[in-house]
């Protein structure tokens, strides 16, 4: 009969043997698969996260922008170009904003800022202020009156701390005041009354009115409806200064923007850095922001643009986090061969043993004619029918946790939780779904595999008849 | 005047304000420091008037011409009233002392400028804070030596080596100043850091007399290592001695002057 | 009796049990030396902010750190450093004079923070004079009249006062460095001009060398570029306590290097004389009293007590100056955990598997005990006391290799300079120097050694369902 025949009945003549042989290479799939998939996952969120908050995927720019960042450097807004860009098959919207520092004071204190004219008209433009609108804050008045009402011992302690906090949604404000989810429904109505925030955002014609950073609002002491001045340098040296109505406050994840950031319409800040029809960059929205897409967009892109202004994705842009996530990637993978040295070992045992466990079946075949390369082949059928047994079971069995948990991620609870909320990520821990990263893990199983079979061949051509039946 | 002329020249142009009389007999025996000290001296005890200036910040991409009315007291007080473009006119800035505030009629309100928001240039222009507001002096913290006479837009010149005193508050390591023998105006001066390499040139042209004194009209400074900056400056007009008191130099004439 | 044949059973396979041993070892390595290698990264960080920036515990006036007003110094300095110094778990106690204000060059000018420190008590408490970049001068070792400074490099390089130039000596040293003259003879073109900024250099280079030349020796070109004027001049200035603008030249009398951007942009060092005569702070005004402890891990029993001992000041420790170090720790020790986790279980399915399959191969023999009279339990306790040697041979042998490999690499460093940027600017350093604390050391091994002891059970458990008589029979 053929080889591979006999090397399946081989395998199931003991199930024992072959079922725990494959259970070896059946763990080595599924942990290494689960362990890459939670470390991709939390990259790609990272930058997920720093991409939508902020620098867009793509970004229209003067060339020199990106070296030396500033107004001058900035471009005038052709209105057929962006036609030209949106025309493009993978564009949902050009947006432009501008962009530059300013001083910013109100009654005595003073403080530099970062302005940012931006179109509040259009979602999606990578800054999600809408969400960001502050609710709830919890100021002394508020603090005072809810601790009359009823409330757990700890949230009343907990108060104290956070004075002056300023929430953009329920589940932060349950969060911080150590209230579960289950607790909603009793306190969260009290809770509502107390610190609700009134609160505004911006229209494209105010022409005036400006929305500010929570730390920013603190450390000023100006609220929605004080008077805002900011100045500097405008385009061209010229002097920007002007009063703004503060119309809004927000809340941002970092202290470092939330001290700082103060956002107008993009008309107002135009009129302020005396840039009429200018920007700074225009965010370019795109459905498809897979990378190996995203540079062919780019590149279909700039060759729209043209001359003085380029294109730029998100790797140009947060070149810094790119090369800390790099590095992060790096001990990553060397977590992973780590793992991937104490599988080996796994599955060489299991080999090992089983190779000891049949010589004297090897002897006797032998003795009994067949030839050592045909055993050879047989055995080494053998193994890579098992191997790709546990590869496939690997792979399936992995397939659900990984779908489920890039859906319906880990969440984070407690200390952990507020560790990642206060530096303004998610609490959580998404599972890459399956990719290029598959194909690599199990390529790598396989490899170890293959060592093993070209060592139980060495194995069985050094065979000594002899001392194999007297075993 | 000398206000104005701070703001036009950074510390080490010393416009020499002559009466008619000078000692043209002995220039020829003056040494390099006696020289500058009689051009500062000079400038020093005539600075009290008024000017109308333009400011020219040329850029390589762009260019933008600032008006502004000046009046200043010896080198201590200067009021500066910005006259054009519209966008900034109304803009007034007061130098007490080392001191400056702004104050900008858009805003309605009245700032002391942090240094930090000087480091930019003036206005936009090549001078720095360090131009308006320090106090170095070019007398006392440099030692002088004169190196030659030379010839420069057609006027004979002493040609002057300034060296920076190695604890002096100045930024530069040494200036190399050509001033007129005749007139004792700097009509050229070049200014080096401490490594030797050189970081500024200061030009005065369009020589003329103006309210009775031989000066030059137009000061040009032009950064060294940045092709196609310069700041142009124009003296439209000019008032020496004026009689101004310390009192006029408040915020609150920072508000009404017109 | 059962141990002897246990013992003896675990050589007389050597196979098998070098593959177990070498099972638990290679686990017993990766999960040490993994922790060893995260455990430095963050050892170093905290390390450098303790040693070189923060020291262990700050004392400010209420309102100074948020007016950065002269004038807010601390009423009675005297009281707080005796209060300090009886202290236990305080070593050394030193006040700092702070105040914030600009530099200035012919370059260019940048905010910053001066900090007037007594130079002898500060050598004893910080490291930062050990971070002064060689051959740019000293730790206020100069006997000059000037006032002096010690700055950061990032600042120097902002203020141009490191520049870029290519000068005989460095083609001399590129040469030696084996960059081939082919090369060097294009660097002859920009020979002596000077470059303020590595940016400007990098054009250059980029205009006269081949993409292949620059990436291989463009480092190597940039840092003997790299050129700096011993003792250049510097001009501070700030408000004093008149609330006037003051200032003065000062001479640099070194400059310094650490693994932080933010904090050598911003700090400036000068001794405190100098700084009182210009400000016009008297003596024994200060700012800032910083208190060292003889360990970091009594940061958290000392801090409380000092905050009640001077209810009127300001008392931080560095974990709450710098709150993300501290975060840091506990989401790595997290991070870590979970994949330790991963590692013990693929440790267990190996050697359960390795087991089971040895527990097949020796059915006769497992049969032959069992005729002659061993009875079940016996089987069990004997198959377990193999494991437990197993485990422990490769425990010690796994101890002893980690134990190598860390202190080999702990010296050499594992270098990941490629992301020194990233790492850079949050002060991490690029160069890991791997060490794990003893106990760690050894609660780890411990804990895989136990594994494999545990993963055992049930193939042992497997062993004794044999029937003897089909064992006997064979396959």
């Amino acid at each position: 009969m053929k080889d591979y025949q006999l090397a399946w009945k081989n395998l199931w003549r003991n199930r024992k043997r072959t079922l725990i042989t494959a259970a070896s290479v059946f763990f080595a799939v599924f942990l290494a698969l689960i362990m890459r998939s939670f470390q991709l996952g939390t990259y790609q969120k990272l930058y997920r996260d720093v991409i939508e908050s902020y620098s867009g995927y793509l970004q229209l720019q003067n060339s020199e922008y990106l070296d030396e960042p500033g107004l001058d450097n900035g471009f005038t807004v052709d209105d057929s170009l962006i036609v030209r860009l949106e025309a493009d098959p993978e564009v949902t919207a050009v947006i432009p904003r501008l962009e530059s520092f300013a001083l910013a004071a109100s009654g005595s204190r003073t403080q530099g800022v970062m302005v940012i004219g931006m179109d509040p008209g259009k979602e999606h433009d990578g800054l999600n202020l809408r969400n960001r609108m502050v609710r709830y804050k919890l100021t002394p008045g508020a603090v005072a009156s809810i601790k009359s009402e009823v409330l757990p011992a700890r949230s009343i302690k907990l108060l104290d701390l956070l004075m002056n906090e300023s929430y953009t949604n329920e589940e932060k404000l349950l969060l911080d005041l150590g209230l579960s989810p289950g607790d909603s429904a009793r306190y969260l109505p009290m809770l509502r009354e107390h610190t609700s925030f009134s609160n505004g955002y911006l229209n494209p014609s105010d022409t005036a009115s400006a929305i500010i950073g929570s730390g920013l609002s603190e450390y000023l002491q100006a609220g929605v409806g004080d008077t805002l001045v900011l100045m500097g340098q405008g385009y061209h040296g010229t002097s920007a200064a002007g009063l703004f109505v503060i119309k809004g406050i927000v809340s941002l994840p970092t202290p470092d923007i939330d001290n700082v950031f103060v956002y107008l319409p993009i008309e107002a800040a135009r009129w302020l850095y005396a840039a009429p029809g200018m920007a700074t960059s225009a965010i370019i929205n795109i459905r498809n922001s897979e990378d190996r897409e995203l540079f062919r967009t780019q590149g279909r892109l700039n060759a729209v643009a043209g001359g003085e202004l380029k294109v730029r994705n998100w790797k140009e842009l947060n070149a810094l986090l790119l090369n800390q996530m790099e590095a992060d990637n790096k001990s990553g993978a060397i977590m992973l061969g780590i793992l991937y040295l104490v599988i080996a070992f796994g599955v060489f045992g299991t080999v090992l043993m089983m190779l000891a466990e049949r010589r004297r079946e090897f002897g006797m075949l032998v003795s009994i004619g067949m030839q050592k390369h045909r055993l050879a082949k047989v055995v080494s059928l053998e193994m890579l029918m098992i191997g790709l047994l546990g590869v496939l079971a690997g792979v399936a069995a992995s397939l659900p946790f990984v779908f489920y948990g890039n859906a319906r991620p880990l969440r984070f609870r407690g200390e952990m939780a507020k560790m990642y909320e206060d530096y303004g990520f998610e609490a959580v821990m998404p599972m890459l779904q399956p990719d290029s990263y598959y194909l690599w893990q199990v390529a790598i199983v396989l490899l170890i595999i293959a060592v093993a079979v070209a060592f139980s061949v060495r194995k069985i051509f050094k065979l000594n008849v002899i001392n194999a039946l007297r075993a | 005047m000398k206000g104005i002329y701070r703001l036009a020249t950074a510390s080490t142009i010393v416009l020499m304000i002559l009466p008619a009389m000078t000692e043209p007999a002995t220039a020829q025996q003056l040494t390099a420091k006696e020289i500058i000290t009689k051009a500062d001296e000079k400038f020093n005890g005539e600075m009290s008037g008024y000017s109308v200036m333009s400011m020219t910040i040329v850029r390589p991409t762009w260019q933008r011409t600032v008006e502004f009315k000046s009046w200043s007291l010896e080198d201590d007080y200067a009021l500066t009233l910005i006259t054009a473009p519209a966008r900034e006119k109304g803009q007034t800035f007061l130098k007490r002392g080392n001191e400056m505030w702004s104050w900008n009629p858009a805003i309605n309100r009245l700032i002391k400028l942090p240094p930090s928001m000087m480091s930019q240039g003036w206005m936009g222009s090549d001078y720095t804070n360090d131009d308006i507001l320090r106090e170095s002096s070019v007398i006392n913290d440099y030692t002088h030596s004169l190196v030659g006479e030379e010839e420069t837009d057609g006027r004979l010149c002493h040609k002057i080596k300034l060296l920076a005193k190695e604890d002096a508050g100045v930024l530069w390591g040494h200036q190399l100043w050509w001033v007129d023998k005749e007139e004792f105006i700097v009509l050229k001066a070049e200014l080096y850091d401490e490594d030797g390499y050189l970081v500024r040139t200061e030009r005065g042209t369009d020589l003329k007399t103006m309210d009775g004194r031989f000066i030059p009209s137009t000061i040009e400074l032009v950064p060294a290592e940045e092709p196609g900056h310069k700041t142009v400056l124009k003296i439209l007009e000019i008032k020496f001695n004026v009689k101004l008191a310390e009192g006029f130099f408040s915020q609150q004439n920072m508000k009404t002057i017109r | 009796m059962i141990t002897s044949i246990a013992w003896k059973n675990v050589w007389r396979n050597k196979t098998r049990s070098l593959t177990v041993i070498a099972a638990v070892t290679v686990g017993v390595f990766a999960g040490v030396f993994s922790m060893a290698a995260i455990n430095s990264s963050i050892v170093q960080r905290i390390d450098a902010a303790v040693n070189e920036e923060l020291s262990h515990i700050q004392v400010n006036n209420k309102e100074f750190r948020s007016s950065g007003d002269l004038r807010d110094y601390i009423g009675d300095p005297g009281a707080v450093i005796s209060r300090l110094e009886q202290t236990e778990g305080v070593t050394d106690v030193t006040g700092r004079i702070i105040v914030r204000g600009m530099a200035s060059t012919s370059a260019g000018s940048s905010a910053v923070e001066i900090t007037g420190i007594n130079i002898e008590k500060e050598l004893e408490m910080f490291s930062i004079s050990g971070r002064l970049i060689p051959g740019t001068g000293s730790y206020f070792g100069s006997d000059t009249r000037l006032n002096s400074v010690f700055i950061g490099e990032k600042l120097a390089r902002e203020l141009n006062i490191i520049r870029y130039i290519i000068t005989p000596g460095s083609l001399e040293q590129l040469s030696g460095e084996g960059v081939p003259a082919s090369v060097t003879e294009k660097l002859r073109e920009i020979e002596g001009e000077r470059f303020s900024t590595e940016k400007a250099l990098t054009k250059a280079l980029a205009g006269l060398l081949a993409m292949k030349e620059m990436k291989q020796y463009g480092l190597m070109i940039r840092e003997s570029a790299w050129s700096y004027r011993e003792g250049s001049k510097i001009i501070l200035s700030f408000l004093d306590t008149d609330n006037h603008q003051t200032g003065a030249a000062f001479r640099i009398s070194g400059i310094y290097r650490t693994n932080n951007d933010l904090f050598e942009a911003l700090s400036v060092f000068v001794p405190e004389a100098e700084l009182r005569e210009l400000t016009g702070l008297n003596e024994g005004q200060y700012h800032r009293i910083i208190a060292r402890l003889s360990d970091n891990d009594l940061t958290g029993s000392v801090t409380p007590i000092i905050k009640e001992a001077l209810p009127e000041l300001e008392v931080l420790s560095w974990k709450e100056i710098q709150t993300d170090l501290a975060m840091i720790t506990d989401y790595i020790n997290q991070i870590y955990g979970m994949f330790m986790v991963i590692i013990l279980a693929a440790l267990a399915f190996g050697i359960v598997n390795t087991m089971l399959m040895s527990v097949l191969e020796r059915t006769r023999e497992l049969g032959m005990l069992s005729a002659i009279g061993m009875n079940r339990r016996r089987i069990f306790v004997m198959i377990m006391l193999e494991s437990i040697f197993l485990s422990i041979v490769g425990g010690f042998a796994g101890m002893g290799i980690s134990a190598a490999v860390i202190g080999i690499t702990g010296k050499t460093g594992i270098n990941l300079v490629k992301y020194a940027e990233g790492m850079e600017a949050f002060g991490y350093s690029a160069n890991l120097y791997p060490t794990i604390g003893a106990d760690f050391f050894i609660m780890l091994t411990v804990m895989i050694v136990i594994t494999g002891i545990l993963s055992a059970i049930y193939p042992a458990r497997k062993a004794l369902q044999l029937n003897p008589v089909e064992a006997l029979r064979g396959e």
